[in-house]
């Protein structure tokens, strides 16, 4: 297989701007181009649209709109994990040699229907993901005596983090004491423990060794893939775990031929603050009843290590881009190129994305 | 409106069944994901227990395990605190989509 490289990016701030789908697109590809020297639009191969929009046949407008006459375009949806799963695939046209150059572009209008799975009926009247991340926080709590506080930390961390990311939604900085006064929104949730879904669009340029190397200066090499899907609905997982994010990361650890403990930062999926404690654990960084007190830890040394841009919770949720996004601050960290948020001596990074409830999850590895 | 909704409308909540490999098939479908038989329908005994719950507004909610391991989430009607592994009694309708009500038996 050859090597495949992320060789540049581009971002629109997130926001809840009413921007149309195609508008978001157009603006982040228009910035990742822009961000690489001696490539233009003819020399881009392939044009990977990930989003949850209703609107059709996006891959060959993103091309249209942008001069590109790509050999491969279509669009994927993967609800919340789309935008790392389009990497992926972006990944394996390169590897396989079908492609030298691809653009993936990710956006989601705020207005976006990726929030509610229709065909889960195990849901009931309870289709609104609060009520599976109510669940998790519950259980959570029960088993490993998670307190209000540790899940309030999470939040406050992030909202902290993101106030230096120039793209995040939110810059406001939000105490331990403000997250566990605000709006209550379920026995086990309140507002500021859940991300928000709202626009944005994040850009991401691939390419193959040989035009790596021609083009960029500074390429981040994709070194490990793992994705695992368990279901679709809700109700098959249990509670206390994430499986599909154990699988994939051990897979994930096993194509980059390193350890959990090798990761220098990553960009976890906080959809609510139980799913960053959730995760740090099936990556295998801590364990389930000591991920508060790590994340803790984190908060009172000002360590990025995890989620250096926010997280969902503080950058934002913009289905269709997140995962784009989480790969262009890893893909910065390893760089070099963080400003204030940067990890010093990043050198091998890890981006988790997953879906509906953890049912399904998507890892990579990348190394500079 | 599928049949599975339409016996919901019903009070009625049918559990698909494949009797070839002896597997319930949950969300319901008529051909089964392991044999890809058609499966078959057989009524719930309305009766399972809780597995979490939590509570928005003054509405108990929770994930209820009823029979054959099908696990759904609905309100829970319960006049104090209710508790792991409670039984409770189901009862179902469908409007836009399914409703699951569960009362805590003996309460």
């Amino acid at each position: 297989m050859n090597k495949v490289a992320i060789v540049g990016s581009g971002q629109t701030k997130f926001s809840k701007d009413n921007k149309n789908i195609e508008e978001l697109l157009f603006e982040s590809s228009d910035k990742c181009l822009q961000s690489v020297h001696n490539c233009n639009s003819n020399d881009v191969q392939g044009v990977l649209v990930s989003t949850n929009d209703n609107s059709k046949y996006l891959g060959a407008i993103l091309s249209e709109t942008m001069g590109i006459e790509p050999q491969i375009s279509h669009s994927i949806e993967h609800l919340c994990s789309s935008g790392t799963n389009a990497i992926i695939s972006a990944y394996s046209y390169i590897s396989s040699g079908l492609s030298d150059i691809i653009l993936v572009s990710g956006a989601e209008s705020a207005t976006n229907p990726g929030q509610v799975l229709e065909w889960d009926k195990s849901r009931g009247m309870f289709e609104h993901p609060i009520y599976w991340a109510s669940m998790l926080t519950k259980s959570h709590k029960r088993k490993f005596q998670t307190t209000d506080e540790e899940l309030a930390i999470v939040s406050a961390k992030n909202h902290k983090q993101a106030m230096d990311n120039p793209f995040a939604y939110s810059n406001e900085p939000r105490t331990i004491s403000e997250v566990m006064n605000s709006k209550q929104i379920t026995e086990d949730l309140r507002i500021l423990d859940c991300s928000r879904s709202c626009s944005g669009s994040s850009s991401i340029l691939l390419a193959s060794e040989e035009k790596a190397r021609e083009i960029s200066d500074q390429p981040i090499w994709i070194r490990g893939i793992g994705q695992k899907t368990i279901s679709a609905s809700f109700t098959k997982n249990t509670l206390e775990e994430i499986e599909s994010t154990r699988i994939a990361a051990n897979s994930a650890y096993k194509m980059a031929k390193i350890e959990s403990k090798n990761i220098d930062v990553a960009e976890v999926h906080d959809a609510f603050s139980v799913c960053e404690l959730m995760a740090i654990s099936e990556l295998g960084l801590v364990t389930n009843d000591k991920s508060g007190e790590f994340v803790r830890d984190l908060f009172n040394t000002e360590n990025r290590m995890i989620n250096p841009r926010g997280g969902l919770i503080g950058a934002g949720h913009p289905l269709g881009a997140t995962g784009i996004s989480q790969t262009i601050e890893i893909t910065s960290q390893l760089q070099g190129k963080s400003d204030k948020r940067q990890i010093s001596n990043a050198n091998t990074g890890l981006i988790h994305n997953m879906s509906a409830a953890g049912t399904s999850s998507s890892i990579m590895v990348l190394e500079n | 409106m599928t049949f599975f909704d339409d016996q919901l409308k019903k009070g009625i909540f049918q559990i698909c069944y494949c009797n070839n490999c002896n597997n319930t098939i949950w969300p319901p479908k008529e051909i089964c994901h392991l044999c890809h038989n058609n499966s078959e329908w057989k009524k719930s005994e309305n009766r399972g227990k809780i597995i979490e719950f939590s509570k928005k507004d003054s509405v108990y909610f929770g994930l209820v395990e009823i029979d054959e391991n099908i696990r759904v989430l609905g309100d829970i009607s319960s006049e104090s605190l209710p508790k792991i592994g409670q039984a409770v009694k189901m009862s179902v309708s469908f409007d836009t989509r399914p409703k699951y009500s569960f009362i805590v038996e003996n309460n």
